[in-house]
C-alpha cells in the first residue's frame, strides 16, 4: 500500500475554489467512504477547514490513484483543466511529513495556531466511525498527532500572539485574570473595536458598554454585543466602572486625557484600567499612560507584540521541522 | 542534629530557588517549585521539632531560631497560597528569602548550639512568640507578592513583554489579592501575639518589642483601612507592604 495526499490550501487555491471542495462536519464521514471507493484505494480521511481541503489516501499505487482522484474531483466539480494547478500531490514519506505539518500549525495561514488539531482529530475520527481507515492511515493520523504535541511542547511555535485583537485580549488577561469580572468599554463603533471586544467577551467578560457619536450606531453594536448603548457625551460616567477601554473613533484629536482619568480615580478606587487605543489619530493623550493604575497600549505598541511573535514563531520553524524529521525517522511508517 | 536539618532545609531552598529561575529564564513553568518547597518545609520542621523538644518549649528562644521560625511561616504560607492559586511563581520567589534568612542563621552563629531547657514554660509567652513570628511569615509573602507585582506592573508599564518572567508571572489582579489577603492574615495573628503578650507573666513595665510591634500593627492597619475604605493603587500598595515589612524586620533587629 502507498500513501497519498491530494490538497488545495490558501496557498494554491483563492476562496471561490477552495469553498468549491470544502466538506462540512457532518459530512467529513461520507465524503470519506466515497473518497474509499475509488479504484485501487483501501482507506481515506478528508480533512476540510476554512483553509484547506486534504484528502489522504492508502492506494495499491498512488500515482495511479492521484489521477482518479483528481479526474473525480474535476469532473464532480466541473472545472476545467486549469484547476489542476490548485492541487498539491504528495505521495509516501512526503504526504506523511505534510499530514504532520498541518497538524502541528506549520502550514496554516497563521503559523502555529492551535485549531487544526482539532480539525484534523475531528476529520479522522468521522473516517474512523465511517470505517474507511486500516493500517495506513491509523498509524499515521496517531503519530502525526503525537508529532503534533512534541512539537507544540518543546517549541515556542505557538507562544505569544500574533493579531492585534489577540494580543490585547492577552494583555488584559495579564493584568485581571478571569475576564468574567471585567466590564469593557468601546468608545467608536469600528470593525477592529468590535472585533477585540467580542475577543474579550468570547473569553468571559461581564458587560460590553458601546459609545458612538451615532447614537443608533452605538445601539445596534451593542445589540449584537449583548452589551449596553451609551450617549456619547456620557461616556466618562461609565469610565467609573468599566475595567477595559477599547478606542477607536474616527476623532481628529485626542479624545480622552488626564485630566478625565484623574477625576475618576477615587471613584474607582484606584484600580487597574487597561486603555487599549487602536485608532488613528490616537484617541487617547500619551499622558494618560503616566496615571500609575493605568497601562495603555496603542495600535502601533500591539502591532509590534503581535509582529514580535509573528517573527519568533517564524524563527521557530526549523526546530519544528527537525523534531518531525526525527520522529518520523523512529518508526517505519507504512505506506510511505 | 538540628543543624542538619537546617543545612539540608537551606540547600534545598538554595536549589529550588535557583531551579525556578532557570526555569523562569527560559520561560517555562516551574513544575517542581511547590516540591522542593515541600521537602524545605519537612526540613524546617524537623529542625524546630528538635529545637522544641530540647527546649520543651516552642523553639523561639533566640534570634537564630526566630529567623527559621520565620522562614517556616514563609514556606507554610507559600504552599497554602500559592498552589490553590497557581501561582507558583511565588515559590521561586520566595525561596531566596527563605534561603537568606535560614543562612543568617546558619552562618553568623544566631543560634544556641546547646540550647537549655526552658525553666518556666509559658503559654501566653509561647502563644505570643509563635503567632508573631507566624505574622512575619505572611508578611514576609506578602512583601514577595508585593516585588511580583511591582515587575509585573513595571514590564507592563514600559511594553516589555517578552521575557520568560512575564510570561511566568501571574495576573497582576491575582498578585494583589493575594498580596491584600496576606496582609489581613498577618495583620489578624499579629493581633493575637500582641493581645497573647499582655497576658504574659510580667517582667518588666511594657516589654519594648510589645511596643514596637504596636507600632508595627498600627502601621498594617492603617494600610489595610487606607486600601479597604479610600482605595490604592496596586504599586502603593505593593511597594508599602514591601515597605513596611523590610522597615519592621530592622525595627525588631535593634529592640
Amino acid at each position: 500500500m502507498e500513501l497519498l495526499c491530494l490538497g488545495l490550501n490558501h496557498r494554491t487555491a483563492p476562496v471561490e475554489v477552495r469553498e468549491r471542495f470544502a466538506v462540512s462536519t457532518p459530512q467529513l464521514g461520507a465524503a470519506a467512504s466515497d473518497l474509499a471507493t475509488l479504484a485501487d484505494a483501501t482507506e481515506g480521511v478528508v480533512i476540510s477547514t476554512c483553509n484547506r481541503t486534504e484528502f489522504y489516501l492508502a492506494a495499491s499505487d498512488a500515482q495511479q490513484a492521484l489521477i482518479l482522484l483528481e479526474a473525480r474531483l474535476t469532473l464532480r466539480e466541473s472545472l476545467d483543466a486549469g484547476a489542476a494547478s490548485h492541487f498539491y500531490r504528495k505521495v509516501k514519506s512526503e504526504a506523511a511529513v505534510h499530514l504532520c505539518r498541518v497538524v502541528s500549525g506549520l502550514d496554516s495561514m497563521m503559523l502555529g495556531e492551535t485549531e487544526i488539531f482539532g480539525q484534523v482529530k475531528q476529520a479522522y475520527q468521522a473516517a474512523l466511525a465511517a470505517g474507511t481507515t486500516g493500517s495506513v492511515l491509523n498509524r499515521l493520523f496517531q503519530r502525526a498527532f503525537g508529532v503534533g504535541k512534541k512539537v507544540r511542547t518543546e517549541t515556542s511555535i505557538q507562544e505569544g500572539s500574533t493579531s492585534v485583537g489577540n494580543v490585547a485580549v492577552d494583555l488584559a488577561e495579564k493584568i485581571f485574570g478571569h475576564l468574567k469580572d471585567s466590564e469593557v468599554m468601546i468608545l467608536g463603533a469600528g470593525e477592529m473595536s468590535r472585533i477585540t471586544a467580542q475577543s474579550l467577551v468570547s473569553r468571559g467578560a461581564r458587560s460590553i458598554f458601546v459609545s458612538n457619536r451615532s447614537f443608533d450606531r452605538a445601539e445596534a453594536l451593542a445589540r449584537d454585543m449583548g452589551g449596553q448603548a451609551v450617549r456619547f457625551d456620557e461616556w466618562q460616567q461609565a469610565l467609573e466602572r468599566v475595567d477595559v477601554v477599547i478606542s477607536s473613533t474616527g476623532a481628529p484629536h485626542a479624545l480622552i486625557h488626564r485630566a478625565d482619568v484623574e477625576k475618576v480615580r477615587r471613584a474607582r478606587k484606584f484600580r487597574p484600567l487597561f486603555f487599549i487605543d487602536i485608532a488613528v489619530p490616537r484617541d487617547i493623550h500619551p499622558d494618560v499612560a503616566e496615571i500609575e493604575e493605568v497601562y495603555l497600549y496603542d495600535i502601533d505598541a500591539l502591532e509590534q507584540l503581535a509582529s514580535e511573535a509573528r517573527i519568533r514563531r517564524q524563527l521557530q520553524i526549523e526546530h519544528c521541522e527537525r523534531i518531525i524529521d526525527a520522529e518520523l525517522a523512529k518508526l517505519n511508517l507504512p505506506g510511505t | 542534629m538540628d543543624r542538619w536539618f537546617l543545612l539540608i532545609a537551606t540547600l534545598l531552598a538554595a536549589i529550588g530557588g535557583t531551579w525556578g529561575m532557570i526555569s523562569v529564564h527560559r520561560g517555562t513553568r516551574s513544575h517542581w517549585t511547590v516540591a522542593w518547597m515541600v521537602a524545605v518545609m519537612f526540613c524546617q520542621f524537623g529542625f524546630l521539632s528538635v529545637r522544641g523538644q530540647l527546649r520543651t518549649a516552642c523553639p523561639l528562644h533566640d534570634l537564630g531560631e526566630m529567623l527559621v521560625f520565620l522562614a517556616w511561616s514563609l514556606t507554610l504560607f507559600y504552599l497554602l497560597i500559592g498552589p490553590a492559586y497557581r501561582i507558583s511563581l511565588l515559590g521561586v520567589f520566595s525561596a531566596p528569602l527563605v534561603f537568606v534568612l535560614q543562612s543568617g542563621a546558619l552562618i553568623s552563629g544566631l543560634f544556641t548550639v546547646s540550647p537549655q531547657r526552658d525553666p518556666s514554660p509559658n503559654l501566653f509567652h509561647s502563644l505570643h512568640s509563635a503567632t508573631s513570628v507566624l505574622a512575619y511569615g505572611a508578611l514576609a509573602l506578602a512583601g514577595v507578592a508585593g516585588i511580583m507585582f511591582l515587575v509585573l506592573d513595571r514590564q507592563l508599564k514600559v511594553h516589555r513583554l517578552k521575557s520568560g518572567l512575564f510570561r511566568n508571572l501571574p495576573p497582576a489582579h491575582q498578585l494583589l489579592v493575594s498580596l491584600e489577603r496576606l496582609l489581613w492574615l498577618g495583620s489578624g495573628l499579629l493581633t493575637l501575639g500582641i493581645v497573647a503578650g499582655f497576658l504574659m507573666p510580667p517582667t518588666t513595665p511594657l516589654h519594648s518589642h510589645l511596643i514596637v510591634a504596636m507600632a508595627v500593627w498600627v502601621g498594617y492597619a492603617a494600610l489595610l483601612a487606607v486600601k479597604t475604605l479610600r482605595g490604592l493603587t496596586g504599586r502603593k500598595l505593593a511597594l508599602a507592604a514591601v515597605a513596611m515589612f523590610i522597615l519592621s524586620l530592622v525595627v525588631f533587629a535593634r529592640v
